[in-house]
């Protein structure tokens, strides 16, 4: 029988706030008028949801802000009832939805390891005997018998996370907010959250927006979108379907509102007309290949004639992490630019970056370096997935030519499409 | 009720941490500590010792200021219950919205830390009782089962207030002033007996004396201030009389109030 059951189950949640006195004698007086009393509008914040869980599956819960996540997770944890449909869960959960809830400042850290483990449901005696447990993974020896008003926020969190997972339950409810602190806490987090996963053979559910880690964790993936399961299988095609929709939608932004104010500083001197990424048949497209030819081709007017001007194109990724850029500097003679219409190639043979959504920036400087033009965001392509990232979890960022020697033997590699027809073959 | 009793015995260790918590950061960084919880009812033993010697109220063969110490334990017990355990379930607002327990824990809370300011005042009251050369009787042993009654009068309050209370604040600001009208109607300055020798004896009313004293005793406060003050100051078994009415009406609203908070439950953390 399966551990968890969500039976067609919808969750409504009322706008607005709760109706005042006043709003009652309102309506109330409109009802006696024969008039329509107002009615606060609905939001489905889940909307028939429906799926089983088996014992023992480890199951990741993906989806945009708002989708439905942590009101699922709620329901799971019984703090929140869902408006129709059923729900059942056989077995003992731990929720760990939030860190630190219910730490109560006035009391040191010691008095809070052990209220806040009986909130949590974490009998007495198994506390003392992780008490030691708790507190040096927390990293707060010294400071355990101080008040933890007096702690910093990243001791209280720390305080929290470490609490929050030395409990010990068949069903694992987890929020990827867990992971809290600096750097190398965080790094602690997620191994600890691991280990909670991987070991024991529970069942667990884990909301992330760490799509890779939820890859990487889990064997199922659900897809939650605007409360409606969107799909629900093995986790790389679900996650592969998430990034797709995901960067649909940073394309849309840039293309709608960011359109117009793309980031782009100009003196005026030259104008950007058109800047299009080129197939292999020079037909401007907006995908590419793994691995294959990026051909940008920029087309622009020359108000002022410029000598040699120093032109730079490079990439960004939609969060304005610079990738490549190339300028014309070293080149020996670069050409003087007159005025009319001029086009410009940049081209990058081997474009070694997995899937994803990347930018294109532009500047161009006079032989002075004094910038003309500059300009981020100016075009988005897509990166489309190698089969081998069809297959299995793309644990990487760059997808580089590659050479192998084995026993003796050398294996000329290419970039990783033809590798894995080769393997095919 | 049973379910009552089980989710308490279940949920033992998470009402004895939160009512510690309750005790110790209210008193943790006030110097005098938990001292506060005797002051109280001192203080108003003063006043109104102060207030008799005025106004002249007859306190029959006990005198006055352990007469009043002693109704002021079970009431402040009980409104401090009462109105802290209907604001339970929104103070502890942050919990309610995190982490899933029997919500019923928070007005649980407040009576068992409640219990423990109440237990210092019998130390209190013990002296005085010394002061005045008294010795408690086998009547005593009363004393728990009043108390076992104040609590469930206390909690079909709590529960009912708790519940409307994360709906509408208003229950939340309302009750305060409620509970010190009922202390007027309480025999908390004046005992138990001037009421009945009014009524009773007197027959001041006329015909409508004895409605009028049911009506009076329907506040169980009235019952168990005097079991109360029965059992340990005149050695003296509690009047059933005085106690019958609200009786009936605590089992009565109780488990109407315990239904309420449970269907109200489901929906608390949407709404808080």
């Amino acid at each position: 029988m399966a551990i968890i059951e969500v039976d067609h189950v919808s969750k409504e949640f009322r706008l607005g706030t709760i109706t005042s006195l006043k709003d009652s004698v309102l309506n109330g007086l409109r009802r006696i008028r024969g008039q329509p009393a107002t009615q606060r509008a609905r939001f489905k914040a889940l909307d028939d949801v429906d799926f089983t869980i088996e014992q023992g599956e480890v199951v990741g819960v993906i989806g945009h802000n708002g989708a439905g996540k942590s009101t699922l997770l709620k329901l799971l944890a019984n703090i929140s009832k869902p408006t129709a449909g059923r729900l059942a869960v056989r077995g003992k959960v731990a929720p760990l939805i939030e860190v630190g809830a219910g730490l109560v400042p006035e009391l040191t850290g010691r008095e809070n390891v052990f209220l806040n483990a009986t909130i949590l449901g974490i009998p007495k005696r198994v506390i003392r005997d992780k008490f030691d447990e708790i507190v040096a993974f927390a990293e707060l020896e010294e400071f355990i018998d101080t008040p933890i008003k007096r702690y910093s926020s990243g001791m209280k969190v720390r305080l929290g996370f470490s609490i929050a997972t030395s409990i010990d339950a068949e069903i694992l409810v987890i929020d990827e907010v867990l992971a809290v602190g600096d750097l190398a806490f965080q790094r602690k987090c997620f191994d600890r959250m691991e280990d909670l996963i991987k070991g024991h053979g529970r069942t667990v559910l884990f909301v992330s927006h760490n799509i890779r880690q939820v890859e990487r964790l889990c064997s199922r993936v659900i897809l939650l979108e605007r409360g409606k399961v969107a799909a629900d299988g093995p986790a790389l095609e679900t996650a592969e379907l998430f990034y797709r929709r995901s960067n649909e939608k940073v394309q849309d932004y840039h293309s709608g509102a960011m359109g117009a104010k793309k980031n782009v500083t100009s003196s005026g001197e030259i104008e950007v007309l058109e800047i299009d990424v080129l197939d292999a048949g020079h037909h401007a497209t907006d995908t590419i290949p793994s691995g294959g030819e990026l051909r940008v081709r920029v087309r622009l007017r020359v108000n002022q004639p410029l000598g040699r001007p120093e032109i730079v194109v490079g990439t960004h990724t939609t969060d304005f992490f610079y990738l490549s850029a190339s300028s014309t500097a070293t080149l020996e003679d670069r050409p003087d630019l007159d005025v009319g219409v001029h086009e410009i190639e940049y081209i990058v043979p081997s474009y070694p970056l997995v899937a994803g959504v990347y930018c294109i920036r532009l500047a161009v400087f006079d032989q002075y370096r004094r910038k003309v033009f500059a300009g981020e965001a100016l075009k988005m392509f897509t990166v489309a997935s190698s089969a081998i990232e069809l297959r299995e979890a793309p644990l990487r960022r760059l997808d580089l030519p590659t050479h192998w020697r084995i026993a003796g033997r050398l294996y000329t590699g290419t970039s990783a499409p033809e590798v894995c027809a080769g393997a095919l073959s | 009720m049973i379910a009552l009793v089980r989710e308490l015995y279940n949920f033992r260790e998470l009402v004895a941490a939160l009512a510690w918590r309750n005790i110790t950061v209210r008193y943790k960084q006030a110097y005098l500590g938990i001292a506060w919880a005797i002051i109280r009812p001192l203080s108003l033993m003063l006043i109104f010792t102060l207030v008799k010697s005025i106004v002249g109220i007859d306190s029959g063969s006990i005198p006055y200021p352990i007469l009043t110490f002693a109704a002021l334990m079970p009431w402040i017990f009980f409104q401090d219950s009462a109105s802290e355990g209907t604001g339970s379930v929104v103070t502890n607002a942050s919990l309610v919205r995190k982490i899933y327990f029997p919500r019923e824990v928070f007005p649980l809370t407040t009576m068992a830390s409640k219990l423990i300011e109440l237990a210092i005042n019998f130390g209190i009251l013990g002296l005085l009782m010394a002061w005045y050369g008294m010795m408690p009787t086998i009547h005593a042993l009363w004393v728990p089962v009043i108390l076992l009654y104040t609590v469930l009068v206390a909690l079909g309050v709590a529960l009912v207030g708790a519940a409307i209370n994360v709906y509408y604040r208003d229950i939340g600001a309302a009750l305060p002033v409620a509970l010190s009208m009922l202390m007027y109607a309480s025999p908390v300055i004046y005992p138990l007996q001037l009421v009945r020798d009014k009524l009773l004896v007197e027959q001041a009313a006329g015909e409508w004396s004895r409605l009028l004293y049911v009506i009076y005793t329907i506040n169980p406060l009235a019952g168990i201030i005097d079991g109360f003050q029965n059992a340990l100051l005149r050695g003296l078994p509690p009047d059933l009389m005085s106690m019958l009415p609200g009786m009936i009406a605590t089992l009565l609203l109780l488990p109407l109030s315990y239904r309420f908070f449970k269907r109200a439950e489901a929906y608390f953390a949407d709404v808080i």
